[in-house]
């Protein structure tokens, strides 16, 4: 028995004819084709799955699609606008802030989500903030000097 | 024109930093093709049985299932991996570890998959496992596998051993049971295989496509031309994803099933089912003099090749790291009937290279003598030889050849003072069995750990390049480098941009496909800046050739005086004298009255006298909670000696990722196997502890870049492996500083407690 879900998607709306049991990470991966937020641990513990949820990044390997009904979702796909990179995105290519590239697209939302919430974060805040995203590669410090940055451009030259 | 380099020694972006921020790489969990079906695998419960009966029929009946295989389906043969990693059946009558494959289901989706596959039935004779390498070693039979286990030794000498134990002032004596790490890369992988016909197509994460084609031709008895590997990009790897047996079940099922058939790993399955790094028994006797100098050496390094491992030799340099008048190293690889295990970052240079590092820090201590003195005064020096080098064992077997190798270059001493520095370590470093200071319950301590790494080594084969400069004089640089975050690609097409005087955005590297590019060896063993990087060098030198020869007709003067740079072809001497690249390219010749086409190529092996090795020294500053036992990584500096660095951003991000998989290893990281029944008991993210961002303090990476006429292009040697190679050297042996006991890796709280007596 399928269940209707509504929910709204990198600002597109969607009505979308579920099985029960799909997560939001396969809704968004299966039914969407947007596999920017990858599965890699089906447990919650890694953070490669993150996407943000009504703005709050959620690991959508934990969430059932049912739960994002009503809701608007934002996927790594959806951070560009037009062709042209969200300014966290520039920073991180600025600062190097991936090696293999598998976290990153959790990185930079769970860093949009800090930020959107906290324009001005000091580093242990946003070590904080990455502590549940897993980078095998160890490339934390340049991802944190990407976060750093993006709140500088992102705060407009505040405190400088 | 300005002189040094335009493009080399950049540290620019990546070249696919656009697809990674974006969500646009294709890992290998993306591809989708049209009817494919989804496999799920039966696996052994048992460390070692025999599948006495197997019955499919319930789940071949089940609707929606449309293969299932058992041994019986697999050629009765075993597949082979180039570099020893791997030797047995596909699957086999007889399983070998908990995980080990039994049967394989291919269905119209994952869920029924795995609903057939719970209905298959299997009866097992369960026999006798052996999961220790010493007691493998007992075994009179052969055990675990059908030929040789445990493998011959594999054994250098050099030297009068006997004559200069006898000549020490007194002997070190060591043994070292290493611990147990995962890879763990974030990447599941995925294998999606389609035949057409009797043409096969595997898509897969791989780091060795040209090998997983050798191998897959040999054991299905197929022309190469029938096999395409196409490696997709790879979320990490660190020799994790090289030839692994669920591939050849994807391949098998598809065949069979005359579908398109994806197998995709559970994380579960990727930490149990694929393979580790090896543990390790390290026997070692070392012989010291006391004016500091050392005499004698004997390295007993018995390693695990788990279930179906193949290796005879670790791969290490670091028992040539110290010098000794005589020694001997003997190294037995010795099968189990645990998981596979091999090939992880920094391979033997971890494992053996921690128990000689600890060793030698005992030696350095009985002396009283600095450490950093100590291995000032005893580490090789370039011309010395190396006498254990892999390329000898090879040269004996394949020509029944005697070869010398020799160290072509060492910065050891250069990366130990500006280690030094960067550490304070001469404020620090009060002496033996002084703390750096003490602070109620907290002791704090200091470390210091050198190691040598291979630079790539000329087993590993040869590689073709080709570049093909368009006409608008944008390059495609093919070849089959695969890419998982270590950015040779980048690095190598940096190489092309130099030697061509374009810019790095004017090039686009081809995917890693066997039918597109030329072939290559794995990208393995640092070998891609020291070794592939000739050939990509070469090849570009070669398009630049064809170029200069079109540009002398035009600005009528002898190619060797002319130059490309900034996009413009020009004379050297009469600089004013040029013509654009693309200009050039675009203007038809005379003799065929059509535009000329420009391909480089070069397919270059790499001489064996040529052997350069990288040199580290890394520094620890630690603080043991004695009353938790918990260590505290305070600061850490990490030297280099890794030659040229092609791009100083992507090398310094190598070497901090490395310390960090090195760290999580000598504090954190432990496979735990249940000692009964072999199971283990922790493959998750939860109970397998990776550092994470507050758990290290970010490293501080010092490169010094030695001059090595054996070096790649431009002098560049390898870097990606190094830098996990001595950090649990620098952290154990900063926490002995600290408490006066000497911890082996993990080194976690309750191992501290327990060598403070507290436990």
């Amino acid at each position: 028995m399928e269940a209707e879900l509504k929910l709204t998607v990198n600002g597109e709306y969607y009505e979308l004819a579920i099985r029960p049991g799909t997560t939001l990470a396969e809704l968004l991966r299966n039914e969407l084709g947007l596999v920017g937020a990858k599965v890699a641990c089906s447990s919650g513990a890694c953070g490669a799955c993150t996407v943000l949820l009504d703005g709050k990044a959620v690991k959508s390997c934990l969430i059932l699609a049912p739960q994002a009904n009503g809701k608007s979702v934002i996927t790594i796909e959806g951070l560009e606008d037009g062709g042209k990179l969200h300014p966290i995105q520039e920073c991180f290519i600025r600062n190097q802030g991936f090696q293999c590239g598998y976290c990153t697209s959790g990185m930079i939302l769970a860093a949009k989500a800090l930020l959107d919430e906290k324009p001005d974060p000091s580093e242990q805040e946003i070590r904080e903030a990455i502590t549940g995203h897993i980078c095998r590669c160890g490339t934390y410090p340049n991802i944190v000097s990407s976060i750093l940055d993006a709140a500088k451009v992102l705060g407009g030259g505040r405190g400088e | 024109m300005s002189s040094g380099y335009s493009v080399v020694g950049k540290g620019l972006p990546q070249i696919d930093s656009f697809d990674k921020v974006t969500g646009r790489v294709q890992y290998a969990g993306n591809i989708r093709l049209p009817g494919m079906l989804y496999a799920k695998v039966l696996r052994s419960p048992h460390a070692y049985a025999k599948v006495v009966k197997i019955d499919t029929a319930k789940a071949e009946e089940l609707p929606g299932v449309v293969a299932v295989i058992t041994h019986k389906d697999c050629p009765q043969k075993e597949w082979i991996c180039p570099m020893f990693t791997w030797k047995g059946p596909v699957m086999g009558p007889v399983v070998r570890h908990i995980g080990d494959e039994v049967a394989a289901v291919a269905a119209v989706d994952e869920e029924l998959a795995e609903e057939a596959v719970d209905l298959i039935e299997v009866e097992y004779e369960e026999l006798s496992p052996v999961f220790d390498i010493d007691e493998a070693r007992k075994l009179e039979q052969t055990q675990v596998r059908p030929d040789t286990n445990p493998q011959r030794p594999t054994i250098f000498k050099w030297g009068n051993l006997d004559r200069s134990f006898k000549e020490a002032d007194f002997v070190v004596e060591t043994e070292t049971r290493f611990s147990q790490q995962a890879q763990a890369p974030l990447d599941r992988n995925a294998c999606i295989a389609s035949w057409s016909g009797d043409h096969l197509t595997v898509w897969t994460a791989t780091q060795s496509p040209f090998w997983l084609r050798s191998a897959i031709a040999a054991y299905f008895n197929m022309p190469l031309i029938k096999v395409r590997v196409i490696g997709t990009h790879i979320g990490g790897s660190f020799g994790f994803w090289l030839q692994n047996n669920f591939m050849f079940i994807s391949i098998l099922l598809a065949r069979k099933a005359r579908r398109p058939v994806r197998l995709e790993l559970t994380r579960e399955e990727v930490f149990a089912t694929v393979k580790r790094r090896e543990t390790s028994i390290d026997r070692i006797r070392v012989g010291a003099r006391n004016d500091g100098t050392l005499t004698a050496a004997s390295y007993l390094h018995l390693f695990d090749n788990g279930a179906y491992g193949n290796k005879f030799d670790p791969w290490q340099v670091d028992a040539d790291l110290y010098r000794v008048h005589s020694g001997i190293f003997e190294t037995i690889g010795i099968s189990t009937n645990l998981v596979t295990a091999g090939d992880m970052r920094g391979v033997g240079n971890v494992t053996l290279g921690y128990a000689i590092a600890k060793t030698m820090d005992m030696v350095a201590e009985k002396l009283d003598m600095d450490p950093v003195e100590f291995a000032m005064k005893n580490h090789i020096q370039t011309g010395d030889t190396l006498f254990t080098s892999q390329e000898i064992t090879v040269a004996k077997a394949m020509f029944n050849k005697n070869i010398t190798i020799k160290l072509s270059s060492c910065g050891l001493d250069e990366c130990l003072v500006k280690g030094m520095e960067a550490i304070g370590w001469k404020d620090k470093w009060k002496g033996w069995g002084k703390p750096v200071k003490v602070n109620g319950l907290k002791r704090y301590g200091i470390g210091v750990g050198i190691s040598a790494d291979m630079s790539g080594v000329c087993i590993l084969g040869s590689n073709g390049i080709f570049v093909r400069i368009n006409p608008d004089a944008s390059v495609h640089l093919i070849m089959a480098v695969t890419k998982y975050g270590q950015g040779a690609d980048t690095a190598l097409a940096q190489i092309v941009a130099e030697v061509l005087g374009i810019t790095l955005e004017d090039i686009v590297v081809s995917a890693a496909d066997t039918d597109i590019c030329p072939p290559i060896m794995g990208t393995v063993g640092n070998a891609s800046m020291p070794m592939v990087s000739r050939a990509v060098k070469a090849a570009a030198e070669d398009a630049k050739r064809q170029v200069l020869k079109l540009a002398s007709q035009k600005l009528e003067v002898k190619p060797d005086g002319l130059d490309i740079k900034g996009h413009k072809v020009y004379v050297k001497q009469k600089p004013e004298k040029w013509i654009m690249l693309k200009e050039l390219l675009c203007m038809p010749l005379e003799e065929s009255l059509s535009e000329p086409t420009i391909v480089g190529s070069a397919a270059e092996g790499f001489p064996y006298d040529q052997t350069t090795k990288l040199m580290i020294a890394h520094f620890a500053e630690v603080e043991v909670d004695t009353e938790t036992g918990k260590v505290k990584v305070l600061k850490y500096v990490a030297a280099h000696d890794s030659g040229k660095i092609i791009n100083p951003a992507i090398a310094r991000c190598q070497v901090q990722g490395a310390v960090l998989m090195g760290c999580g290893l000598a504090l954190t990281e432990n496979m735990v196997f249940d000692e009964k029944t072999g199971m283990i008991l922790n493959p998750n993210f939860v109970d397998y502890r990776i550092p994470g961002p507050l758990d290290l303090p970010d490293p501080e990476v010092i490169f010094v870049e030695t001059i090595d006429p054996c070096a790649g292009a431009f002098g560049a040697k390898g870097l990606g492996d190094a830098g996990t190679c001595a950090c649990c050297p620098a952290i154990a042996n900063a926490v002995h500083n600290a408490i006066g006991v000497r911890v082996d890796p993990p080194i976690t709280p309750e191992r501290v407690l327990k060598a403070l007596g507290k436990l």
